[in-house]
């Protein structure tokens, strides 16, 4: 009942229009007929922007780089807003040396020590990736040979400098 | 299994090798027989017998490893009751302790009713209205099981090991939720991993009896139950997930993760396109159930329906009802514009009314909005400048690269890898896990404490990252010519038989790489087991009642202070004593001393801190006027000054200065600084070198001789000489200072007599 009534408006209103045949919204008929039964709508050529989910490789890649903002220790950046990096004066020369890593305590950093060691591990994570790229069996081989080596050599670069940055900041780590 | 014993039957009566000579002469049989009998027995007894199918023996091997990590588990946490005994550390367990005790001698009525006049003297506390009750009856509940059964344990044994008792089940729900997610492979490598983390030993090592020890435990078991709902659309596993997410409100106040990452989770299944009757009916299920069992908690309340941080859960109830509905009526309607304008008009509407309720809910002031200690979370930089409180606690401030690394090690590099593994095959547990990890990850950086809760996602996502990695080399090992038919057909050179033969001279290469490498693995996680055992044995199982040090020629002291002086409070005082001390040490007097206090670690009234802040760091007349209002008899300082240790109450001083000027105004901090620099020495302030404070910790220290080459009154915590060395006190006069000179006990004097 209701769709041929409509039906039939429609048909007085705008004949080559054919959305509005059958339609059940009740703000659209509202709307054609108060503002729009006067005035003459214009003939737009907008097109809405789809929106598509991302790709999973994307959304993994902004991902890591978060990974790499969190394990850094931005927030204890923003909050305790150390500097940059540490300096001690000589006592005998009066130079100033720079000092990179925060000493005395676990839980403090300089920016660019905390940049640095987060480096390191999303590093050690891209090597452990590399290093299943290379497995994958639908490459050539040289392709996987050099993903094999990159992979390796991120994962003994990232953990050996790991290790020495914790032995740096923590003399007595392993003793 | 029978054709051993049927043919060893056979071979009796008709002859080895089939040959018939049963009715043969007398000599052979006799010779034949003891040799027949001989190869019978030693077939029963050799291990063929005994042979398992490949799944029996694959079940024997997971069997066997969950039992070892298990074990590993319980006694990875035993370094304290080891080194020292068995006691109770820090300071939050021991009001846990004491409530247990209460639970055990009074019953569960007295308890869940009690109203302790023993603390926050004049105010009291509503004990069973105010904490959550989960941990007190897992204990007690134990307890009594074990008396049941005619073990004759005291009730502080059972509280020391609840933690690694629950940590040690842990494991197992790890291995379980492993399963679920990628594989029993998986589940067995996050059972090994979580066993021995040092994220979550921190706070579940043996002695530390806090809330945390079991709600680990409940956290990752509401956890897992949910996502086996999920993926078996099942009411029993919904239902059990409702009863898992009741313990963890009644363990827990991180509760609030799990009812805002759950929603969360289906959300991001609904945009993802992954709506399913399964995740209805899991989620309905648990939501409703679980809020209604939540509410028996005095503590949580009417929260559920009336708090802001709740009200997520919520909005994806609704939003859920409202995708079923609309998947009801396209499979109604046939005409698929008409189910899009439908669909639009829905939509339009629901948002509408959503937005519509929540403002109104919000501007009455039914929704309450988000308490400072979730907002800080979401805003780290909230509670820096309002809530000073919130800010001083040690463990709430953030995280630096090195907390993260002490807690975690190799388990940083592997995070990255599992979350790549997760991408890759995604199904509605891996997104799971992977917002869990995620989420929970940015929260252990805003606050050190929360490193706790983010262990079991980090621990599950390098599991993934481990077995996927191992199972690729071990499938590396395993090809054998196979690879080299389909090799050769992609190979890039010219024929076919050269290019054999560079597989040929390439397999035993790619053999031995994946054994180099698989070393490697092994070898990363054999230095992770070792790092994970030297950071619980040196840096997580000190008791902090107990201090320890290294003496001069390198053996070890132990200061036993704090225990000495709550027991001289408890011997040498009136039982109605009154004892004010800073906020710290509230519970350990109330368990130990078992005298009232005024303020303890529950700080649940900032006036009330602040009036003790404020007395701490006025003149001693002040002070003795505020003391007098709160009938205080004793005043107990911790000083570090003689020993070097510096948690002491002059290094806290600063924050007793902040939080009573915080609250009265009369107190500014800037009084106490000399151009903006904290000092005790003869360049300080003059009014922080006449405070209470300075007073009780430095009287007649003036005197003492700390360190060789140093004048007297050498402060070796400050590492300077300090400034006021003549103290006199007029209202207060010392009670007892320990042998250390750690706690120090001053005893209020009555007004003088007028005249």
């Amino acid at each position: 009942m209701a769709p041929k009534s409509s039906d039939s408006q429609s048909h007085i209103l705008n004949q080559s229009d054919p959305t509005t045949n059958g339609s059940i919204d009740p703000i659209f008929h509202l709307v054609r007929i108060l503002p729009y039964s006067v005035l003459r709508a214009p003939r737009l050529r907008l097109k809405l922007p789809s929106l598509s989910l991302p790709s999973p490789m994307t959304v993994f890649s902004l991902v890591l780089l978060t990974y790499f903002m969190v394990v850094s220790g931005i927030v204890y950046d923003v909050i305790v807003e150390p500097p940059g990096i540490g300096s001690t004066q000589e006592p005998v020369t009066g130079t100033v040396r720079p000092i990179v890593f925060m000493s005395g305590r676990v839980n403090g950093q300089y920016i660019i020590e905390g940049l640095s060691s987060g480096f390191m591990f999303v590093l050690g994570g891209i090597g452990i990736v590399l290093l299943d790229l290379a497995l994958d069996k639908n490459r050539a081989k040289s392709v996987k040979v050099s993903y094999a080596s990159a992979g390796v050599s991120s994962i003994v670069f990232s953990y050996v400098m790991s290790m020495l940055f914790i032995r740096i900041k923590i003399p007595a780590y392993l003793r | 299994m029978p054709p051993q014993t049927m043919s060893a039957k056979t071979d009796a009566t008709i002859g080895v090798n089939g040959t018939a000579k049963s009715t043969s002469n007398q000599a052979p049989p006799p010779m034949a027989l003891p040799a027949n009998l001989k190869s019978d027995l030693l077939n029963k007894l050799s291990l063929k017998s005994f042979k398992l199918k490949t799944k029996q023996q694959e079940l024997l091997l997971r069997v066997s490893i969950l039992f070892l990590v298990y074990v590993l588990a319980f006694i990875t946490r035993l370094f304290s009751v080891l080194r020292y005994e068995s006691m109770i550390h820090e300071f939050d367990p021991y009001f846990n302790y004491r409530t247990t005790l209460f639970l055990t001698e009074k019953g569960f009525y007295e308890f869940w009713n009690w109203f302790d006049y023993e603390s926050w003297y004049p105010l009291g506390r509503i004990v069973g209205g105010t904490l959550y009750p989960g941990l007190m009856v897992t204990a007690a509940l134990i307890y009594w099981g074990l008396r049941f059964l005619r073990f004759a344990v005291h009730i502080r044994e059972v509280c020391v090991l609840t933690a690694p008792f629950f940590a040690s089940n842990t494991t197992l729900v790890a291995y379980f939720f492993g399963k679920e997610i990628w594989d029993s492979s998986a589940g067995l490598v996050a059972a090994a991993l979580i066993a021995i983390c040092p994220g979550y030993i921190s706070r579940s090592v043996a002695g530390s009896y806090d809330n945390e020890g079991v709600a680990i435990f409940a956290l990752l078991l509401t956890f897992y139950l949910f996502v086996k709902a999920v993926n078996t659309g099942s009411l029993t596993w919904s239902l059990a997930s409702a009863f898992g997410y009741f313990y963890m409100v009644s363990a827990w106040g991180g509760y609030v993760f799990i009812i805002n990452l759950i929603p969360l989770y289906v959300l991001v299944l609904l945009i993802t396109g992954r709506y399913s009757v399964r995740l209805y009916i899991a989620y309905n299920c648990m939501y409703v159930l679980g809020m209604l069992l939540a509410m028996q908690i005095r503590f949580v309340g009417f929260q559920h329906v009336q708090s802001g941080e709740h009200m997520a859960a919520m909005g994806v109830f609704f939003l859920m009802q409202v995708f079923y509905f609309l998947d009801w009526v396209k499979y109604l309607l046939s005409d698929k514009r008409l189910f899009e304008t439908f669909l639009r008009i829905t939509v339009t509407t629901t948002v509408g009314l959503a937005a519509v309720a929540l403002g109104v809910g919000t501007a009455s002031g039914y929704i309450s909005p988000w308490t400072g200690r979730f907002y800080s979370l979401l805003d780290p930089t909230y509670a820096k400048d309002h809530i000073p409180i919130i800010a001083s606690v040690s463990e709430h401030q953030p995280t630096a690269w090195s907390s993260f690394m002490f807690d975690f090690h190799i388990l940083l590099f592997l995070f990255p890898a599992g979350l790549y593994f997760c991408f890759k095959r995604l199904t509605d547990a891996t997104i799971f896990i992977v917002m869990y990890g995620l989420t929970s990850m940015y929260f252990a950086g805003v606050m050190v404490r929360l490193i706790l809760v983010a262990t079991p996602a980090v621990c599950l996502i390098s599991a993934i990252a481990v077995s996927a990695t191992v199972k690729n080399l071990a499938q590396l090992l395993r090809t054998k010519s196979k690879v080299t038919q389909g090799g050769s057909s992609k190979a890039a050179s010219g024929s076919k038989a050269s290019s054999k033969a560079l597989l040929d001279q390439s397999q035993p290469f790619q053999r031995n790489g994946a054994i180099a490498l698989l070393l490697g693995v092994f070898y990363l996680l054999s230095k992770y087991a070792t790092h994970c055992t030297w950071v619980t044995s040196e840096a997580y199982s000190s008791p902090s009642i107990v201090l320890a040090a290294r003496g001069a020629h390198g053996n070890k002291v132990i200061f036993d202070d704090y225990r000495e002086a709550y027991f001289w409070l408890q011997q040498n005082t009136p039982t109605d004593a009154k004892v004010m001390s800073w906020w710290d040490y509230g519970y350990q007097i109330t368990a130990m001393a078992n005298r009232t206090v005024i303020v303890d670690n529950n700080t649940w009234n900032n006036t009330h801190i602040a009036t003790v802040g404020r007395a701490m760091s006025s003149y001693e007349d002040e002070a003795y006027e505020i003391m007098r209002e709160l009938d205080v008899g004793y005043v107990l300082v911790v000083f570090g000054g003689v020993t070097g240790y510096s948690s002491d109450d002059i290094n806290k001083f600063l924050w007793m200065v902040r939080i009573g000027g915080g609250v009265f105004p009369v107190i500014k901090e800037p009084d106490y600084l000399v151009n903006g620099e904290y000092r005790v020495d003869k360049g300080a302030a003059p009014k922080m070198l006449n405070c209470l404070m300075y007073k009780l910790c430095y009287y007649r220290f003036g005197e003492l001789m700390t360190e060789y080459g140093k004048p007297p009154g050498f402060d070796r915590a400050r590492g300077v000489e300090i400034g006021n060395k003549d103290i006199k006190l007029e209202h207060l006069e010392e009670a007892f200072t320990t042998s250390n000179w750690i706690v120090r006990i001053y005893k209020v004097k009555p007004p003088n007599n007028r005249w």
